[in-house]
């Protein structure tokens, strides 16, 4: 399996994209911004066909819409964002203009399959680099932004009681969502990015708590999972995304069991 | 060292309707303050103002500090806490330490952490998901987490009105070593006079517009005087009629 460029570089660019995904997972599921994380996820593909549509480097397009997408949700305030309504009129229509622009492309039903459900095995060197260095950047700024981030985050009240600048939190948070967000369509599709960036970090809340545990669980899962799903679809044939998401949906289901139990004996206690 | 707190000419207004009104306070270092007064008195916008989470209309707060810039802990009355969300009450207290720019923390930072939580005895709570904490635990987290960075001053929003008498007292006695063993000072709401008697070195009552400190016997003692304004803001809610704050009160429209 290894002796194929493709298959290393699926593996390169699948760990170092499922480590950033667990991290900032924890901040996506603790901030309660999970279907913001999808919407911006569909803004990405409108992003993309549109950069298909022009001619231009599909990271380009995620980019730029994705960022102009988050600066979108910060100004109108992530808690009006959060309510169901907003987020299927902007959902909708995302995915409207991703078909609009797929259509006056006249793009080929393959780029849309890719766009929707990824490709990881389709990765060239230069996507490395590219992963690589925005991987680099995302987990630099976590590291950098982490005890702010993590106190508003967990504690809204005691983060901005203690006159942390909680609204410039909250936006620089959804930018890094946004790049995060571009770079993981590229491997698992814009409507499986979910899987990647809320499935194991919300399993790994069931597993422990500490924060720091949750976010060395959470990349665990994440990387098992893309790992699993590339050996699985080597072997198969069959899509590697649905691989990932059947390894982090059965993590999260057996978390359940484990968390219940645990209550169970804490209370027997 | 917190060495003063100086409020001038405090003035705070929502939608058009004041909520304070010219208040003026100074407090000194290393006491505790209780503020009392009926609901609508302006007591939480206060301590927001003291804050920095409202920014008054007119009217200025000045805390004094040997350091560059004073640190203020704050315990609400309550805090809203997801259930389901497994932090142990250890990670939660250390949210608090936010002064170093390191994701991880320095030993140091573990050792204030360590200690400040036998001070508040929640140390054997440190593995508990904060969610599953009783009401008197929970609070007695959020005052670690407060104090964990060492703060000058500490607002104290109601934080015991939820709690059975035992957690009250077992919080408020926290407070007070807190005042001894550090010299934070403390402004506290409270509704509970025994609680005020017994831990206020100082008292700041509130009524719309009108405000009085003094010492803790002079204010409850003067019983005519806290009927007067409970009363008074009572009628007022309710029927509206005019000036019945300030016709019926014996109080001073300026603080001490």
């Amino acid at each position: 399996m290894f002796q194929y460029d493709f298959m290393q570089h699926a593996f390169i660019a699948g760990t170092l994209i499922a480590i950033m995904c667990g991290v900032i997972g924890v901040f996506i599921i603790a901030r309660s911004l999970s279907f913001v994380a999808h919407t911006i996820s569909h803004i990405g593909f409108a992003g993309a066909a549109f950069a298909a549509y022009a001619g231009i480097d599909p990271l380009v397009g995620l980019l730029a819409f994705t960022l102009a997408g988050s600066v979108g949700v910060g100004q109108m305030g992530v808690r009006m964002f959060r309510r169901d309504a907003s987020i299927s009129v902007i959902l909708s229509l995302a995915l409207g203009l991703g078909i609009l622009f797929l259509s006056l492309g006249n793009i080929q039903g393959n780029y849309s399959r890719t766009l929707l459900f990824g490709s990881v095995v389709g990765i060239d060197l230069q996507d490395i680099w590219q992963i690589v260095a925005i991987t680099l950047f995302v987990l630099i700024a976590l590291c950098a932004g982490y005890r702010w981030l993590k106190f508003d985050s967990f504690d809204q009240v005691g983060a901005q009681a203690a006159g942390l600048p909680i609204r410039w939190i909250s936006i620089g948070f959804l930018l890094l969502m946004a790049v995060a967000t571009s770079v993981t369509i590229q491997i698992v599709g814009a409507l499986l990015v979910f899987s990647l960036m809320t499935v194991p970090a919300a399993a790994a809340r069931l597993y422990t708590q500490s924060i720091f545990g949750m976010i060395l669980l959470s990349s665990l899962i994440a990387v098992l999972s893309v790992w699993f799903g590339l050996v699985s679809g080597y072997y198969t044939n069959a899509p590697v995304s649905f691989f990932i998401v059947a390894f982090d949906a059965v993590s999260y289901f057996l978390g359940i069991i484990y968390h219940r139990l645990m209550e169970r004996r804490r209370a027997v206690a | 060292m917190l060495r003063r707190v100086q409020i001038n000419d405090l003035q705070v207004s929502f939608n058009g309707e004041e909520i304070l009104k010219d208040l003026s306070l100074d407090v000194s270092p290393g006491q505790m303050y209780a503020i009392i007064g009926p609901n609508g008195a302006g007591k939480s916008t206060l301590l927001k103002s003291i804050l920095g989470l409202i920014h008054p209309q007119h009217g200025e707060i000045v805390l004094s500090c040997d350091q560059k810039k004073p640190v203020i802990g704050y315990v609400p009355q309550s805090r809203v806490i997801d259930d389901d969300m497994p932090i142990c009450a250890r990670d939660f207290i250390s949210l608090g330490q936010v002064s170093s720019f390191f994701p991880w923390p320095s030993r140091r930072e573990k050792r204030i952490l360590h200690e400040m939580m036998i001070f508040t005895d929640t140390d054997r709570l440190a593995k508990k998901p904060v969610g599953k904490l009783s009401g008197g635990e929970r609070q007695r987290v959020f005052l670690a987490q407060a104090l964990v960075r060492h703060p000058d001053l500490l607002l104290l929003d109601e934080s015991t009105a939820n709690l059975d008498p035992d957690a009250q007292t077992r919080m408020m006695e926290l407070v007070k070593k807190a005042v001894h063993e550090w010299g934070v000072t403390v402004l506290f709401i409270c509704h509970d006079f025994q609680m005020v008697r017994a831990y206020a070195d100082h008292i700041l009552l509130m009524t719309r517009g009108y405000y009085k400190t003094g010492d803790v016997q002079s204010i409850l003692d003067d019983q005519a005087m806290l009927k007067n304004v409970f009363q008074s803001s009572f009628d007022e809610g309710v029927t509206h009629h005019e000036g019945s704050a300030s016709s019926g009160l014996s109080v001073s429209a300026s603080s001490r």
